[in-house]
């Protein structure tokens, strides 16, 4: 079951599966070593919409919403779900 | 020789750099643009290296401005220093790979050796050393581990024999090396991270920010004011028998006098109301402006290092989006507070024109740089803080309103922010200190010069007739529009080219408290100064500039006959 970063609970373990947004912001998120196959988690989200807080590959890194919508992710299977 | 000194933003480049180069070192603008980049020297046996800190980088094919110049600036390098970070090494080696296609010699310093050590990452550098076909030295630039070796590990640097393949399989090559040199146990959660926390907590962030810059702005108005008098008095001690001296030369009076010297007060040279080239005009800039730009970037610069601007970027993202403007434009305002001349130029990290016009625009009408403020606090201050709470209380309605509008009705994207969130870490003293000098270099070497041009040419048109006619030429507009008195013009007037004689020139006219704020928002309102103007004209071009001249000419005459009325209207 993909879905994208923003419905995924907090702290939940996830896979970077692709990201469905302009090629230069592909090319930045990779630099930033956000890429398919990286473990991701969301950490905490402002209000108001504002960024969104995530883990990834052992730093933190902060992402528009926007952004966040378009980062499509694969949850880790869990034990009993 | 020319090394490039290259890397991913916090690595810690510029703490290698001033490790390799020590004291000295010059800031130089790239080729016709107002990029700066900072250069020094690297002694090697008998020979001198010249090393160049080029900006940070993730990626040689550009995402913004200041990427474009790092590749661009490859080009002029023999040979490249790669700073990689040891705690994230996949992610660096994506870079060390481009770098290594690139055919010029490359060592790498594996830089945070201490803070991979410390997450229990092993590296095996031999290996690394051998998969790269580069020299690797593992450093700590903190405590200066490693910096011997690396400097002469440099003459060592060689191409590599990597051959090149297409984008995708880079990374793949990263990933493949660096699991095969590196074990890395599961990050277990720290007290820095509980810290980092609390500092982007949706509710505890904002207030933990609003206590930094409190704390902040504290710590600046009290450490400006004791270097302030420092300097005040060295000005007395060793200035003024100067100064007295060609006063003395000059015969006390004459046209000469009357620009070098300026009036004398009681038959005796005054630093802040005889208003000469030599007296004021070196006393303000020096001994007033400099102490608090001074403190301004040293805590600015402090809390940048240690890792907290980008945090702070963070909590005010979802206010900045409103004006069109993502949360990391918080870091050229903030630059802006101390010289506005380096906070426009800090505004070419943002990516596209509208975002740049934006936050210029912004800086220039609505961000008070601190000569502006110092002659707003001299003007205001006696008369209690609610004179300077309405100034200040406009300048933050001003920058959000015009945010918001220019946000509705400019064409052109603005995109979300995307940041790292380096890890809190200690600020090492001499790149810290270098990053101060970079900083009050664009006051001193940009602005300055243009003050004392400012006071020259003031003193000149005072002596010849030309700002009292001016002023007449004026008064009406004044007096009707902003309700002061007329010959409030002419020191409005000079105020584009000199604060402290428009606060000189403003304050005997015995204005009341409502025409000093009026006086007061409208100087501020106006362009900072000449300095600023042209840094604006380089940045943004020429169309854009006078696009920005006319919305400022509208908002001091809405502002200020807006503010004349409802004070009159209230009966302030
Ligand atoms: N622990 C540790 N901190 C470092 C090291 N090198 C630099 N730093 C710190 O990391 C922060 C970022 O370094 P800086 O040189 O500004 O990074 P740059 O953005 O790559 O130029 C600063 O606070 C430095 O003091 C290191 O080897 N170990």
């Amino acid at each position: 079951m993909y879905k994208s970063l923003i419905e995924l609970d907090l702290r939940e373990e996830a896979e970077v599966v692709a990201f469905n947004g302009s090629s230069l912001m592909n090319r930045r998120l990779e630099g930033m070593g956000i890429r398919q196959g990286k473990k991701i988690s969301r950490i905490s989200s402002q209000y108001i919409r504002g960024p969104v807080i995530i883990s990834v590959d052992g730093h933190q890194a902060a992402m528009g919403r926007g952004m966040a919508t378009k980062l499509i992710v694969k949850p880790a299977e869990r034990n009993g779900v | 020789m020319r090394v490039l000194l290259m890397g991913n933003p916090n690595v810690g480049k510029s703490a290698i750099f001033s490790r390799l180069t020590g004291s000295h070192v010059v800031v130089s603008n790239y080729a016709g643009t107002t990029v700066e980049y900072t250069r020094g020297f690297l002694q090697l046996e008998e020979r001198e290296l010249e090393v160049i800190d080029v900006p940070g980088t993730y990626d040689l094919e550009p995402t913004n401005r200041a990427e474009a110049v790092a590749s661009e600036m490859i080009a002029g390098g023999e040979l490249i220093i790669n700073v990689v970070d040891a705690s994230h090494l996949e992610r660096s080696l994506h870079l060390t790979l481009q770098l290594l296609l690139t055919g010029k010699p490359v060592v790498v310093a594996l830089n945070m050796w201490d803070e991979a050590q410390k997450a229990g990452i092993t590296i095996d550098t031999a290996r690394l050393e051998q998969l790269l076909g580069v020299p690797v030295v593992p450093t700590c630039a903190l405590t200066g581990d490693g910096m011997v070796v690396l400097k002469s590990r440099v003459q060592e640097a060689r191409s590599s024999s990597l051959v090149s393949e297409n984008g995708a399989s880079l990374w793949q090559k990263a990933a493949e090396i660096s699991q095969k040199v590196q074990k890395a146990p599961e990050r277990a959660s720290t007290f820095r991270d509980k810290l980092d926390h609390t500092t982007v907590h949706p509710v505890l962030g904002p207030v933990f920010a609003l206590f930094v810059l409190l704390v902040s702005f504290g710590f600046v108005a009290y450490f400006g004011n004791f270097l302030h008098e420092m300097l005040e008095g060295v000005f007395e001690l060793l200035w003024l028998p100067v100064a007295a001296w060609i006063s003395g030369l000059m015969g006390g009076a004459g046209m000469l006098h009357d620009i070098l010297i300026g009036t004398l007060i009681d038959g005796e040279i005054h630093f802040e109301e005889s208003f000469g080239l030599l007296t004021t005009g070196l006393y303000i800039p020096l001994a007033v402006v400099l102490p608090y730009i001074f403190s301004f970037y040293l805590v600015l610069s402090i809390l940048e290092d240690i890792g907290y601007l980008p945090r702070l970027g963070v909590v005010v993202d979802a206010l900045m989006q409103r004006l069109g403007i993502h949360g990391l434009s918080i870091v050229p305002m903030m630059l802006g507070i101390g010289c506005n001349v380096p906070g426009v130029m800090a505004g070419r990290m943002l990516e596209t024109r509208k975002e740049r016009f934006i936050v210029g625009t912004l800086i220039a009408i609505a961000v008070p740089c601190m000569a502006q403020q110092a002659m707003v606090i001299g003007l205001l201050g006696q008369a209690g803080l609610s004179g300077l709470a309405i100034v200040y209380g406009t300048l933050f309605v001003l920058w959000m309103v015009m945010g918001a509008i220019m946000n509705r009705f400019l064409k052109g994207e603005s995109p979300e922010m995307l940041i790292d969130l380096p890890p809190y870490r200690m600020p090492y003293w001499e790149s810290l200190w270098k990053k101060i000098y970079m900083r009050m270099n664009g006051f001193i070497r940009s602005a300055l010069p243009y003050v004392l041009l400012g006071v020259f040419i003031v003193n000149l048109f005072y002596t010849l007739g030309v700002i009292g006619y001016i002023s007449q030429v004026f008064a009406p507009v004044i007096t009707g529009l902003f309700g002061l008195p007329g010959e409030a013009g002419g020191a409005l007037i000079v105020g584009f080219l000199r604060k402290d004689v428009a606060v000189g020139m403003l304050a005997p006219l015995g204005m009341e408290l409502n025409q000093l704020i009026v006086a007061s928002v409208v100087l501020m309102v106006y362009f900072p100064c000449i300095a600023t103007f042209v840094v604006l004209f380089k940045e943004l071009g020429v169309r854009d500039l006078l696009k920005l001249t006319l919305i400022m000419i509208l908002v001091v005459v809405i502002t200020g006959g807006g503010l004349h009325l409802l004070l009159q209207a209230t009966g302030f």
